[in-house]
């Protein structure tokens, strides 16, 4: 019950600092903007003649991946600055201290944090993902094959930063924890593109510190997963290797099973630093 | 008279914690009867916040130990009957004050049926009525501390811990909390005073520890830490020889003026002197026990 109390709390606190209102403004312009473009790609005449409507949602389908690049780049941070004041903040200002002399569980408000971040960032994905691709539809036709599958991916690069970053809150403050989730989070995503060129390039060791980053920090795992389910056919089938926003070959299932295992155990031991801590 | 173990709000032996080479807490013994209003006093860095955040289980002693309400240090039943306000205290600046204390009478179990009720009340008691549905956000720091002191109230708690209650006080809220500290100790609650103000604890503890560098210096009723009179100062008419006589009874008297200054006369006695200078018909203008003031003694135990 506590744990669903400090979820319900998180929110709530979300929806007074009217963070939600601003994160929906925002990601209405976003998404209007980024429309103008696909509007554009879909009616924009070439020696006279519009693009074919092949071409338009083979370029549509691309774009679409750096448009959710961005997407996944923003719950990635989002997801880092949030859970640090959420948790670490609340310790530095003091306010944890008088909840904590209540007889509840430490592990709860770790747990009930963790839940109504997860909760935040996941309908958030979902929210502006589907707004997303139903401007893309409106504007050039091209609908990704997987929509939903590569949402529920893209929330969980959300959820690994936010499990990341309970992790380091549990110990450290507000400022360190959060700079440490997304230093990770940026060594984790450029370690993933210098391993695709070590792919292409058949150097093992670049692709052998790719694995490694991906088991450190699997976020980069699921923004591949995500990338892989909004690409369509055609386009997997012609591309000669992984490159940057384009996923040939998605990580396996292991390391799949290996990320949500990861988020398990990262939020446990985020539950037993917290617990053991002193105040 | 030593309290029963049954009877100890908190029963504590040579509580001690490190920081690596540093000794926050080097050694605090404390037996606390329930009902009590128990002062603890010491400078600044002395160990006194680090004592009562290991006596809340907020933080894990490196040594010894003991039980807070008969269970032991952190454990949850026990919590569920504490109250805490912290120095330094913050809330939910974005909840009005009402919700605040929702909020914290969810976590601290206030069965459903009584909330709204003892919501009220408290809110009364702190003097919060009338600005209840305003975020606190927009309160002086004075109504934020009295925030904290009716979430530390809520639940009818067995013991409250209030550390600096009234740092950010004025004199008015002072007052109110002096009074809302009798009003615990009426009601049989155990209030634990963490105050620099030695004013505000000598008028309202019963027992007090003063403790100095992370150990207990001293302990006991005000009065015994305090020491006995130091004698009395009586401005008296003009004195024949048997008066003088019978004042020599008591001491030594040393004029002043009209004053005379009888030193080591104890408390109890003083009555039977003005008695006795009254039948001999000497004028008495005025009779001012000696003693030294919980600052004073304060004051002696940290240049030891």
């Amino acid at each position: 019950m506590t744990i669903l109390g400090i979820a319900s709390l998180t929110l709530h606190e979300m929806i007074r600092r009217r963070l939600i209102l601003v994160a929906a403004i925002l990601t209405v312009v976003v998404a209007l903007l980024t429309g103008f473009a696909f509007h554009a790609l879909a009616t924009k005449l070439y020696h006279g003649h519009p693009l074919p409507h092949v071409q338009v949602l083979a370029i549509a389908a691309q774009l679409l991946t750096l448009v959710a690049y961005m997407f996944s780049l923003v719950f990635a941070l989002g997801g880092a600055f949030l859970a640090a004041p959420a948790l670490a903040g609340d310790v530095d200002t003091g306010l944890l201290l008088p909840m904590l002399t209540r007889p509840v569980r430490r592990v709860d408000i770790v747990l009930g944090k963790f839940l109504g971040l997860a909760v935040f960032l996941s309908v958030y994905a979902f929210g502006c993902g589907l707004l997303e691709f139903a401007i893309v539809r409106a504007t050039t036709g091209y609908w990704p094959p997987h929509p939903f599958v590569a949402l529920g991916y893209l929330s969980g690069v959300a959820i690994v930063m936010v499990a990341a970053t309970l992790l380091f809150a549990s110990r450290l403050s507000m400022v360190a924890s959060g700079i440490a989730s997304v230093v990770l989070y940026g060594l984790a995503w450029i370690v993933g593109v210098a391993s695709d060129i070590g792919a292409n390039a058949h150097i093992q060791a670049m692709v052998d510190a790719g694995t490694i980053s991906q088991l450190l920090l699997p976020s980069d795992a699921f923004w591949r997963t995500a990338v892989y389910h909004l690409e369509p056919a055609a386009l997997i089938a012609g591309l000669h290797g992984n490159a940057p926003f384009m996923v040939a070959t998605p990580p396996p299932l292991a390391m799949l099973l290996w990320s949500f295992g990861w988020i398990v155990v990262v939020v446990a031991a985020a539950c037993w630093s917290f617990a053991t801590r002193d105040f | 008279m030593r309290p029963a173990c049954a009877d100890l709000a908190i029963d504590v032996a040579h509580l001690a914690k490190s920081y690596g080479a540093i000794d926050a807490v080097s050694d605090v013994s404390l037996r606390i009867a329930r009902g009590e209003t128990f002062g603890f006093l010491g400078p600044n860095g002395a160990g006194k916040t680090t004592s009562v955040k290991m006596l809340l289980g907020l933080t894990r002693p490196t040594g010894g130990g003991g039980t807070l309400l008969g269970r032991p240090l952190g454990d949850r039943r026990a919590r569920a009957k504490v109250g805490y306000l912290p120095e330094l205290f913050r809330y939910h600046d974005w909840m009005t004050a009402r919700e605040e204390l929702t909020f914290h009478a969810g976590l601290a179990e206030v069965p459903y049926a009584d909330r709204a009720r003892n919501i009220d009340e408290i809110l009364d008691l702190v003097g919060l009525s009338r600005r209840a549905n305003d975020r606190i956000g927009t309160y002086s720091k004075g109504m934020q501390q009295r925030v904290g002191i009716g979430v530390a109230l809520l639940g009818s708690p067995e013991i409250v811990f209030l550390d600096e209650p009234t740092s950010a006080l004025d004199p008015v809220g002072r007052r109110d909390v002096r009074e809302m500290v009798r009003a615990l100790k009426a009601r049989g609650t155990s209030v634990f005073l963490n105050s620099h103000l030695l004013s505000e604890v000598e008028q309202t503890c019963d027992r007090i520890a003063i403790v100095d560098r992370g150990r207990i210096v001293a302990a006991g009723s005000i009065a015994d830490v305090v020491g006995g009179s130091l004698g009395v100062r009586l401005r008296l008419g003009v004195l024949d020889d048997a008066a003088l006589a019978l004042l020599r009874r008591y001491g030594t008297p040393v004029p002043a003026g009209d004053w005379q200054t009888i030193a080591g006369v104890p408390r109890e006695s003083i009555p039977a002197l003005v008695r006795e200078l009254a039948a001999a018909g000497v004028e008495i203008f005025a009779v001012e026990p000696l003693t030294t003031t919980l600052e004073q003694r304060f004051m002696e135990v940290m240049q030891a």
